[in-house]
């Protein structure tokens, strides 16, 4: 490798040497207690895909560059430079990890795997061997942000086709206005995504309940983050909150994508707006009856899937089940649930890579928790999660549909 | 140079260079995390049921992701921790008498030799773990000399202890002169009284000094620095 490509890495490498990750660096006794909390590891036993056996890809690296010992004695504790094998090595890890953060609550020192992950993704961009498709999304979103005038004229033409949608759906007389844009002081800036469904089924739900809401010109996926580019990630999220922020919205509501959520709720510091989910404001619906649903009208069993950015790394899991618990008679949870609940194997952006063999592998545990729960409707709440979900079910030939809790809703409401 | 210079030098500018090390290591790594950038969001996994402090201190000292994974390593990892506290305690009591330490009475120093016994069969524990796949493949020359250093410690402390205790064979080191050299070493006018130095197992006093130093200098920059991160690193978790 060039001088000046490994000169460019270090700077990156101790540019993201924060606080966190010298904890994650120092800490780790390599007790080996995550060994094997990784879905990617149940599926594929290499070491590879262990949590720790990712992180010390990243980690050798940090010792050697940042630490006297690594540097004068590198055998002791396996340091190692730049190269091309490791960067082969570092591809590996990091992208075949979902960022699900399962691993954290496995590790008695609550270390981040993603974190050290998000460094190795940073480094691959670094060297000019991230996955292509990711780094032109981001640079897509980002050329939107500069540029929305340009899109919106197009986007609103979009748009009204979709309001048709929502009215022949709601057996209304009008389409005009049942998805506003552009509307300044909303009680609700909605985020959705490229997809039609992720806007026309929200639609449909903050019509029904009433709401003053407004749309987004943008997606709330964030490919910059997938991509492990800060300043990148950093930007497609801020295009947001400058909208949310001219319109003077009190509120941003995003759509069913657990990293979108998390970002904007969690990783952008204190904002003048509350952030939540999709799945909050239909719970607040439901409680407050500004939207109704046909109690237990779905007989066949359903279970849901906690994305892991909504639930082990958002905290919303009592929500959706209580949403599912109005419509299904026959709910069924998996096991293990929650924070200890499987990720799918979707998520972290590995879902939009060329990898479906390699999913539907990493998808194993996800696929005999559902198995186990025999039932035959797996609700979510995410789209990665509803996409790798549609591939581990077609991998493994089950008998399952696929919905998303805003579909799910939409089926059953009462208009 | 013969022999008595080079136990002096264990036993007294080294000791001193390496509490140095040890103290300044720490206070370094320290300063390095507080003038890192912090992260500007937050980390936080969920569910959070203990308030932060609270739930930090149990994580730390009961350990329950052990408890769930690994009920066995859970074990040792509470007994050596349990352990060390006590030997730290010893120790202490082998520098001065302090009565507040004993409101329970008992023999310096304290245990009956078990406290030793645990640690070495804790550290042999931890050592043979790193044999066997899965755990062979991540273990790094760090993990294996640093628990090998550990028990090189124990295992000469550990005799020390019993021979004193037991009387075996004459090889006893009293209490008082255990006392003399470490609280002439804290009053910075550090002596090593005869009892010691005459004693058959002087060179076994010196070993086990020697050991102690390299592992209070390996402690700032090695991973047995997860004695203090580990509380900074879980308070991540839960903010
Ligand atoms: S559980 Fe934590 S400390 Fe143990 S090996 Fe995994 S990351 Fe390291
Ligand atoms: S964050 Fe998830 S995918 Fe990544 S190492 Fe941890 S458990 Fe595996």
């Amino acid at each position: 490798m060039e001088k000046q490509k490994i000169a460019e890495l270090r700077k990156i490498l101790t540019s993201r040497l924060n606080r966190p990750m010298r904890y994650y660096n120092d800490t780790c006794t390599r007790c080996g207690l995550c060994y094997d909390t990784c879905h990617a590891y149940q599926g594929i036993p290499e070491k590879i895909y262990s949590p720790v056996g990712r992180a010390e890809v990243v980690r050798k690296l940090y010792k050697k560059y940042t630490r006297l010992s690594g540097y004068l004695f590198p055998y002791w504790g396996d340091s190692t430079s730049f190269n091309d094998p490791v960067m082969d090595e570092a591809y590996k890890a990091v992208w075949s990890c979902t960022g699900c953060r399962r691993c954290v609550m496995n590790c008695p020192f609550g270390i981040d795997t993603a974190l050290m992950m998000s460094v190795g993704k940073h480094l691959l961009i670094q060297n000019g061997t991230a996955p292509e498709e990711l780094v032109m999304l981001a640079d897509a979103a980002v050329e939107k942000g500069k540029s929305i005038e340009e899109f919106k004229e197009g986007y609103r033409q979009v748009i009204r086709d979709l309001e048709k949608e929502v009215q022949k759906r709601l057996g209304l007389a009008e389409p005009d206005g049942l998805i506003p844009m552009e509307k300044k002081n909303a009680e609700i800036l909605y985020v959705g995504l490229a997809g039609a469904h992720t806007i026309v089924n929200p639609a449909i739900i903050f019509n029904a309940a009433r709401e003053n809401w407004t749309l987004s010109f943008f997606e709330g996926v964030n490919f910059g983050f997938f991509a492990g580019d800060p300043e990148k990630a950093d930007f497609i999220a801020k295009r947001i909150i400058n909208e949310a922020t001219a319109l003077n919205v009190k509120e941003i509501v995003i759509v069913e994508c657990g990293t979108a959520f998390r970002i904007m709720r969690f990783l952008m510091g204190k904002l003048p707006f509350k952030v939540s989910s999709i799945v909050e404001v239909i719970h607040r619906y439901l409680a407050a009856g500004r939207i109704k649903l046909k109690d237990k009208s779905v007989a066949e069993p359903v279970t849901y899937h906690d994305p892991c950015q909504i639930g082990r790394n958002g905290g919303i899991y009592d929500e959706p089940r209580d949403i599912i618990h109005a419509v299904a008679a026959d709910y069924r949870e998996m096991s293990p649930t929650r924070e200890q609940n499987w990720c799918c194997g979707g998520g972290g952006g590995l879902v939009a890579l060329d990898n479906e063999e390699f999913r539907i592998k990493s998808g194993k545990p996800k696929k005999e928790q559902i198995v186990k729960t025999g039932a035959k409707i797996v609700v979510t709440a995410c789209e990665n999660c509803v996409m790798q979900l549609k591939t581990i079910a077609n991998g493994y030939g089950l008998d399952v549909e696929i919905k998303y809790l805003t579909e799910f809703v939409c089926e059953n409401l009462i208009r | 140079m013969g022999w008595s210079d080079v136990y002096y030098f264990i036993m007294v500018p080294m000791v001193y260079a390496a509490f140095a090390i040890f103290m300044a290591g720490i206070v370094f790594k320290l300063i390095v995390v507080f003038f890192s950038k912090k992260s500007k969001g937050t980390f936080s996994t969920f569910p959070k049921i203990l308030p932060r402090p609270l739930g930090v201190l149990k994580d730390a000292f009961l350990v329950p992701v052990a408890w769930k994974r690994d009920k066995i390593l859970w074990f040792f990892i509470i007994a050596y921790h349990a352990a060390f506290v006590l030997l730290f305690i010893g120790h202490l009591e082998l520098i001065k008498e302090f009565a507040l330490l004993q409101i329970i009475p008992h023999q310096v120093f304290l245990g009956a030799g078990i406290v030793g016994i645990v640690l070495i069969i804790s550290v042999l524990y931890f050592l043979f773990r790193r044999f066997k796949s899965p755990w062979r493949g991540i273990s790094v020359p760090e993990d294996y000399l640093i628990l090998l250093l550990i028990f090189m410690t124990m295992i000469v402390g550990s005799h020390l202890n019993l021979a004193a205790r037991y009387n075996a064979a004459g090889f006893d080191i009293p209490v008082e002169d255990y006392r003399t050299y470490l609280s002439s070493l804290f009053a910075f006018n550090p002596t090593i009284p005869a009892g010691i130095t005459g004693s058959p197992h002087y060179v076994l006093v010196a070993l086990h000094i020697f050991f102690a130093n390299l592992v209070l200098m390996v402690i700032p920059f090695s991973k047995i620095i997860h004695m203090v991160f580990t509380f900074l690193s879980l308070n991540i978790q839960r903010k």
